[in-house]
């Protein structure tokens, strides 16, 4: 289930008040599964307050989301900055899809100059990772015991 | 026929959040690509308040990022001077695709180098937690380079210079 957010950061929102509102969102969507604490989440998050506002400060996350993975939830979010900040029209509610979730990931992208320290800012967190996220197709695929996707694209080549 | 039209109206606070984001990701992207390791969140949201408290006053002349390195010399030095308008016209909008440009331009430093931020002012200004005075270094000798505009905002811009 793919999805995507964007939240509006300068001159909207500082830097900070932009990654407290990404937080939220985050905690807010994973509470919703039975196997996630919020309290875990929150932990989990608090390595990546630094570096999350030097990314958003430097524009990075308006063209390289964050990507959460957690079970079939696949959430990209993305912030807007200048004029645009200030018209957007938010969405702010927990994204749907995450209750069935077990386990969660959060990809930071590694965006240069900014990929070394990314990387170690990351490494070592069980639910942070800089590597790129596996296509959401890929891991429905898995979900559903293995659709031959070759053969859907045979298929609607011959339908065509 | 009818017509409807739409205005937005920003305010000295609005200028000032996007100036101080635009300065602190500049210097953000500055410190990453040198290899310096940067403050901690609480120390960011601290300087970015400040920096924005003193733009929406009118106070701040100047941001400046000092690169101090093991064996005592600093550079490079980046200046992040801001001009105040008369009106509050325009848009927001940022270079940081040419200042990524310029980051060619940079040169490394030595692994240890720590840096130093400084603020200088044109007119009397409100005291701002975890700031205080202090002394900039020399830039005697340093060779500057202008990068030009780094963000227009409605009621003032700022721009970035580098010493080497």
């Amino acid at each position: 289930m793919q999805r995507r957010r964007e939240i509006a950061s300068a001159p909207k929102r500082s830097a900070g008040e932009v990654w407290q509102t990404i937080r939220v969102l985050l905690g807010d969507t994973l509470d919703r599964s039975s196997s996630v604490k919020r309290a875990d989440v929150d932990a989990a998050l608090d390595p990546l307050g630094g570096v999350a506002r030097m990314l958003i400060s430097a524009g990075h996350l308006e063209g390289h989301p964050l990507v959460l993975v957690a079970g079939e939830l696949w959430l990209e979010i993305t912030t807007v900055s200048g004029g645009s900040a200030l018209s957007l029209q938010e969405n702010l509610n927990p994204v749907p899809g995450g209750a069935g979730a077990s386990d969660w990931t959060l990809h930071v992208p590694q965006v240069e100059p900014m990929a070394k320290l990314v990387r170690t800012t990351v490494n070592g967190h069980d639910h942070l990772s800089a590597d790129e996220p596996t296509a959401p197709v890929q891991e429905a695929a898995k979900a559903s015991g293995g659709v031959d996707l070759d053969a859907v694209a045979r298929w609607a080549r011959e339908a065509a | 026929m009818s017509t409807a039209t739409a205005t937005t109206t920003y305010t000295y606070t609005h200028t000032a959040t996007y100036l101080s984001d635009v300065i602190m990701g500049t210097i953000a992207d500055v410190l990453a690509l040198l290899g310096i390791t940067p403050d901690g969140a609480t120390r960011w949201d601290q300087d970015q308040s400040a920096i924005a408290a003193w733009i929406e006053e009118r106070s701040l002349e100047m941001v400046v990022l000092e690169c101090r390195r093991p064996d005592g010399k600093v550079r490079p030095i980046f200046e992040f001077p801001v001009t105040y308008k008369a009106t509050g016209e325009g848009e927001f909008e940022n270079s940081r695709a040419a200042m990524a440009r310029a980051h060619a331009k940079i040169t490394s430093v030595p692994s240890g180098t720590t840096y130093r931020l400084f603020c200088t002012y044109r007119s009397g200004h409100t005291p701002q937690p975890g700031w205080g005075p202090g002394t900039r270094a020399s830039t005697d000798g340093l060779r500057s380079t202008s990068f030009g505009t780094l963000a227009e905002a409605p009621h003032a811009s700022a721009s970035a210079r580098y010493l080497r």
